[in-house]
Parts: C-alpha cells; structure tokens; sequence
C-alpha cells in the first residue's frame, strides 16, 4: 500500500498506541508551561525595566532581547543542549524523558519567550497614559506605588492578548524540542509511524497530533478570552 | 503670612525660557486664578508648586517651609492637583479612584476611605456613581470625581490647571459649580483657567501671566474694569468676549 493513504489499519494502530501519544501530550503541556513561567518570569520584570530602568541594565535587557529575538528558535535550543553544562541528571520516571533535554528547551524557549513578552509589557506600560501616573504622584504616592497600583493593573490587562498569541506560539514551538530527541508530542509520534512496516502511518499520525495541536490552543485561548473580558475594565476599550 | 509664597521663580525647557522671575503670594482660603495666553508658563507655574516639574532658580514656600526641603510625596499630599484630562485611574471606580490615595498614603484602613471617599463624592453630587468607572462616567463627572479625588488627601492648597478647557460647554457649569462652593467653603485655590465668568465671581485675586512673565495682578475689578497695562485688556476682553 502507498503510504499516505488513510486506511483504517493506520487508524487502529494510532488508537492502540494512544497511551504514547498521551505521554507526548503531557511532555509538550509541561514544557509549555514551564517555558512561559520562566518567560513571564523573566519577561515581565524586563519590559518594565526597558520602560523605567536606565543605565546599563536597561542596555543590556534590551540587547538581549535584541539577540534572543534575533535568533531562530531551533539554533536556540540545539545551542543550549551542546553548550549548557547540564549535567546528565538521568530520566524522568513515567514520562520517560532525558532531564537536562528538558531543561535545556525551557531555557531556550523561556528566555525566548521572555524577549517578547518583554516586549508585550514594555508597549503596555507606555500605552498608559503619563497622566494617570503624574495624578497618583499629586497625591503624595511614590513612583514604585503609582507603577504598582496604577500602571501594572492597567497594563497586564493590556497585555492579555499579546500574552494570548505568546502561548499559543510557544505551545506550538515545544514541537522544535524534537531536534534534540525531547520525546514531547512530535518526537513521540515520529517514533510511532518510524517502528518497522508502520511508514503508511505518516499522515494519519501527522494529522492526530495536528488536532491534538490545535485543541489544546483553541481550549487555552478560549480560557484566555474569558479572563480577559472577566477582568476588562467596564466602558473601556480593553 | 502667606501660605504660598513664590520667589523669582525662573524655569527653561532646554533653551526655551518658560518663567522668568515670577514672583507673588497667597494666603490661607484666598482664591487665584491665574490667566495668560497659551505657552505662557501658567501650567508650568501650577507644577512647580507640587514640584511635577523643577524649578530652575528661586524658592518657593509652602506653610513658610521652602518646597525643596520637604519630602516631595509629603509636599504633594498637602498640595492637591486636579487636571484638564482628568487623569483618573482607568482600572478603578470613582470611589477607588479616591480611596487608593487614603489607603496608600494616608493609611487609612478600608472602610475608612470608602466612608471617606463616599462623603467627597456626596460633596461634588456623585454620590451615585461611586461603583462607576471612569469610562462611564461623563467629562463632567470625571472632573468632578478629580476634584473630590484631591479634596479628599485634606491639602492645604490645590491646584486647578485648566480643569473646565477639555469639557464639553453644557458640562462646565456643573465642575465650576463645585469649585465655587469650595471657594466659598473656605479651601486656597490656585487656578489656572479661561473661564472669566469665575474668575469675576470666586478669585480674591488675578494674575496675567504673558511670556512667562507676571504682567499684572490685582483684584478682578481692577484687572477688568482699569487694567494697567494694554495686554492685559486685550487679553481678557477676547476671552470674555469669547465666554460670555
């Protein structure tokens, strides 16, 4: 039989091996949602230190986005893998994965991650106006209080859907982790239709996890749309 | 003893000279309105007084302490500010609005700013409208939530800087209602505004500011009826022509 041909054989033997691509699911979701923790993390505190900072650290915060933007996501991550001294701590029990891969694809994709999200903070913060910041100091606050109470709410509800699209890319881009044999939902499924007599699984496979895909970023935007309005500012425009 | 006491004041933008010896005084529960050509240095003037923007040479007084000495989040919260733009936090309600500065900088605990934010609200006639945001509120009413906003902080003085200019017309009257009242009621006023109608009934005094330079203060009468100078009866016969 040609491969490429959907047939139903292809079909079963997708559903017999179910538990695998589960075990992928789990991968990509962690490696998901480490790499935005460490994005967020990292990425927050750098748009506004772009914003108020000055000096050398709002030069070099802003350089390395410069760089970190700059580079391919999968030079980042086979970079990191080669270069970073991560000791070989051994394999996650369960889901079956080589820990220092792992480690070494959350810092690629976070710190990435982190370059735009900055970047996503950063226009937030300055597309509130000076205004509301000049009327929290007329009241005798501090500036570290004004761009606590007044600027940051404003501008993480800002930022939301820029957040939004940021999930939705690293999500997608945990698939680069297949470059360095990270069994995450790709690689597993490419082990799948790689097994001996199974090549006739190629597009059946591609397709599961395509869906697998983009269930799991149409559900978390949906999610996301809901904080967003829950949390819009009545008769605003955001 | 003056309350404010301005001492030639000078301040430039780069090259651009803004105010040039600006010198005057008011006292406690006097009213100032301040007017001048636009780029004249009136709202420059206002922001040196809660030191928004420095001065370049001079002093300026507050309660006979020179502003540079005290604190300036001190100096602000005795020194109130309502603006043209309103400037009110889009995220909170207009009784947050006026409790974020209770509790963050006065201490208040919560149930003590929302008592007090309701009774500054009552006072400018939005009691109503505590639980409204900002974008539902009218121009109007978004001023006269800035002004209970800084009535609330108790200061010694405030500081209007053209708080009528981004109001539609039938919205004026219901802010300058509320600043007359407290003019009556008592509270310093440094007023920066076009409004000529208010400056005749409510300012103890008027200060014509051209080309960052004080060119005639005195008494409404004075300054309407037998100005000294030629600019200021020109000045302020267009904006009354303009506002009658």
């Amino acid at each position: 039989m040609e491969p490429g041909v959907l047939q139903a054989s292809d079909w079963g033997f997708i559903l017999a091996n179910w538990d695998t691509l589960v075990l992928g699911v789990v991968v990509t979701v962690l490696l998901t949602a480490t790499s935005l923790t460490l994005g967020f993390g990292l990425g927050f505190p750098s748009g506004a230190i772009e914003v108020y900072g000055d000096g050398w650290l709002a030069n070099a915060v802003s350089t390395a986005g410069i760089v970190l933007r700059g580079t391919p996501i999968v030079v980042l991550i086979v970079l990191f893998y080669f270069t970073l001294p991560l000791p070989r701590i051994g394999t996650v029990p369960v889901i079956d994965i080589q820990l220092n891969a792992f480690i070494a694809a959350t810092l690629a994709l976070g710190l990435r991650s982190a370059a735009y999200q900055g970047q996503v903070f950063r226009g937030s913060i300055q597309s509130i106006g000076e205004g509301q910041l000049e009327a929290a100091r007329s009241v005798g606050m501090t500036k570290l209080q004004a761009i606590r109470h007044v600027v940051f709410p404003q501008a993480v509800r800002r930022s939301l859907p820029g957040f939004q699209n940021e999930f939705t890319i690293v999500l997608k881009d945990t698939s680069v982790a297949f470059a360095i044999g990270l069994a995450e939902l790709l690689t597993r499924a490419e082990r799948l239709y790689l097994q001996p007599g199974r090549d006739t699984a190629v597009i059946e496979v591609i397709i599961t996890i395509s869906v697998i895909y983009f269930v799991l970023t149409f559900t978390t935007n949906r999610a996301l749309d809901y904080v967003h309005s829950r949390y819009a500012i009545p008769g605003g425009t955001q | 003893m003056s309350l404010l006491r301005v001492d030639s004041v000078d301040k430039s933008y780069g090259n651009e000279p803004v105010l040039h010896d600006v010198s005057f005084g008011m006292d406690r529960q006097q009213v100032e309105v301040i007017v001048g050509p636009s780029g004249s240095g009136k709202s420059t003037l206002l922001r040196c007084v809660n030191r928004l923007t420095e001065i370049d040479s001079g002093e300026i007084y507050l309660d006979d302490e020179e502003i540079h000495t005290v604190d300036e989040n001190e100096l602000r919260r005795r020194v109130g500010m309502v603006f043209q733009d309103f400037n009110l936090f889009a995220h909170l309600t207009a009784r947050g609005n006026i409790t974020l500065g209770l509790r963050e900088v006065l201490g208040l605990s919560k149930p003590e700013a929302e008592a007090k934010a309701d009774d500054y609200l009552d006072r400018v006639g939005l009691a109503d409208q505590a639980e409204s945001y900002p974008a539902e509120l009218s121009g109007g009413q978004q001023q006269r939530v800035g002004i209970a906003r800084a009535l609330a902080m108790d200061p010694e003085l405030i500081l209007f800087d053209e708080p009528t200019s981004a109001l539609d017309p039938e919205l004026i009257g219901e802010v300058l209602t509320v600043m007359e009242d407290l003019a009556e009621g008592g509270m310093t006023m440094l007023c920066v505004t076009h409004e000529m109608g208010f400056a005749r009934s409510a300012a103890d005094t008027i200060t014509f500011l051209d080309e960052g330079r004080i060119v005639e203060r005195g008494p409404p009468e004075q300054l309407f009826e037998s100005p000294e100078h030629e600019r200021t009866e020109t000045f302020l016969g267009e904006l009354t022509g303009l506002h009658q």
